[in-house]
């Protein structure tokens, strides 16, 4: 396992990172410079639930041919990678051919390296890198898990936080205001210059944190909380 | 990658005044088997801009600096007043100036290195743009 000090996710651009491009751009720089071509995290759910890469808060670039249902993408509950980072919190390389690990065997390597993580919150999350060398190396694995924590503490104070914060970004005040004049997204990227992809990330974020589940409830609870006039 | 809604054909704008990049990302294109994606290519912005106008671009790869233009600070917002909506990537062999922590402010989704695409990245980035962030409960059902 190699760590480079010039390795991307290592240098200006973690303080850099502000979308979930830039966070799945600092996940695949750390797999890479350990020998790594695969990497996937997301959050780990109840014991009912195995690992589901669809979460709005997973990133990963493990082919979707790997999955049995590469619409559903998850690794069950009985797969010894979900069951590991069910119980465990300490960093963990797996060998998953004898564990035999259905989903990550299709990267025909022998080994994975398995990080739990914790955020703040108390939600846990696992990172999984795979499709690469791994050795017995406690050394390596302690540098593997520092730098992924560090990536995961900006992961979750830039994205994953704002869950929970209760008020609105200027930005989507702006947004929940255009959309109560009657705009719809397409209009308001055009308005605002942005794309149509931005403006539903802010409508997206603004219905996780007013817990409401449409533009009406979006519109009607922002009027009540006094956030728009 | 984290989408559910089935692959669609993509069509993809590269604006780079260097006609080997066109080359390089159609090489690395091919690779990204679990996408169908036409790479258009246009060397510099006033033809990006025409192309754009005249619709049917899904998404825009937009590098950093296009001679005679300075850098994206000064050539995405023209894609932007062209009406241009889907997401614009600046891709560039440097993306380390400061300035590029403003690439939101002008209209642009997301940067990237240029040593840094590979299928994967290609794949991720097709999923992450494409996929729907809004459940069927919120579609634009007020209107």
């Amino acid at each position: 396992m190699l760590v480079t000090e010039t390795a991307l996710h290592l240098g200006s651009e973690l303080e850099r990172a502000v979308n979930r491009m830039d966070f799945f751009r600092l996940f695949k720089s750390l797999a890479g410079s350990n020998g790594f071509s695969y990497f996937g995290i997301t959050e780990i759910g109840g014991e009912e639930h195995g690992l589901n890469f669809q979460h709005v808060h997973a990133l990963h670039n493990f082919p979707v041919a790997w999955f049995a249902d590469p619409k559903e993408q998850v690794i069950g509950t009985a797969d010894p990678v979900a069951q590991y980072l069910q119980k465990a919190s300490a960093p963990h390389l797996m060998d998953i051919r004898q564990a035999s690990s259905d989903v990550l065997l299709s990267s025909g390597a022998d080994s994975a390296v398995i990080v739990p993580l914790h955020a703040a919150t108390g939600k846990r999350y696992g990172l999984i890198m795979v499709g690469g060398d791994a050795s017995e190396d406690h050394r390596a694995l302690a540098l593997i898990a520092l730098d992924a924590a560090l990536i995961f503490q900006r992961y979750f104070e830039v994205i994953l936080s704002l869950d929970s914060i209760s008020g609105l970004s200027d930005r989507e005040i702006q947004i929940v205001r255009w959309t109560s004049e009657g705009k719809t997204s397409a209009e308001i990227a055009i308005i605002l210059g942005l794309s149509e992809h931005t403006v539903n990330s802010y409508i997206a974020a603004v219905l996780r944190k007013l817990h409401v589940v449409n533009r009406a409830q979006m519109v009607a609870s922002a009027i009540r909380s006094g956030l728009i006039a | 990658m984290s989408t559910t809604q089935d692959r669609k054909h993509l069509r993809v704008l590269l604006i780079d005044d260097d006609p080997a990049e066109h080359i390089l990302l159609q090489r690395k294109l091919k690779k990204a088997s679990e996408t169908s994606i036409e790479l258009d290519y246009v060397g510099d912005i006033g033809g990006a801009v025409d192309i754009v106008k005249a619709g049917g671009v899904d998404m825009v790869f937009l590098d950093n600096r296009l001679v005679p233009n300075n850098d994206f600070r000064e050539t995405a917002p023209q894609l932007r007043e062209a009406g241009f909506i889907g997401p614009i990537g600046i891709i560039s062999s440097d993306i380390s100036g400061k300035y590029f922590e403003e690439f939101r402010d002008y209209g642009v989704d997301f940067k990237i290195g240029k040593d840094e695409i590979d299928a994967t990245v290609i794949s991720f980035i097709v999923a992450e743009y494409t996929r729907d962030q809004l459940s069927d409960t919120c579609s634009e059902d007020y209107l």
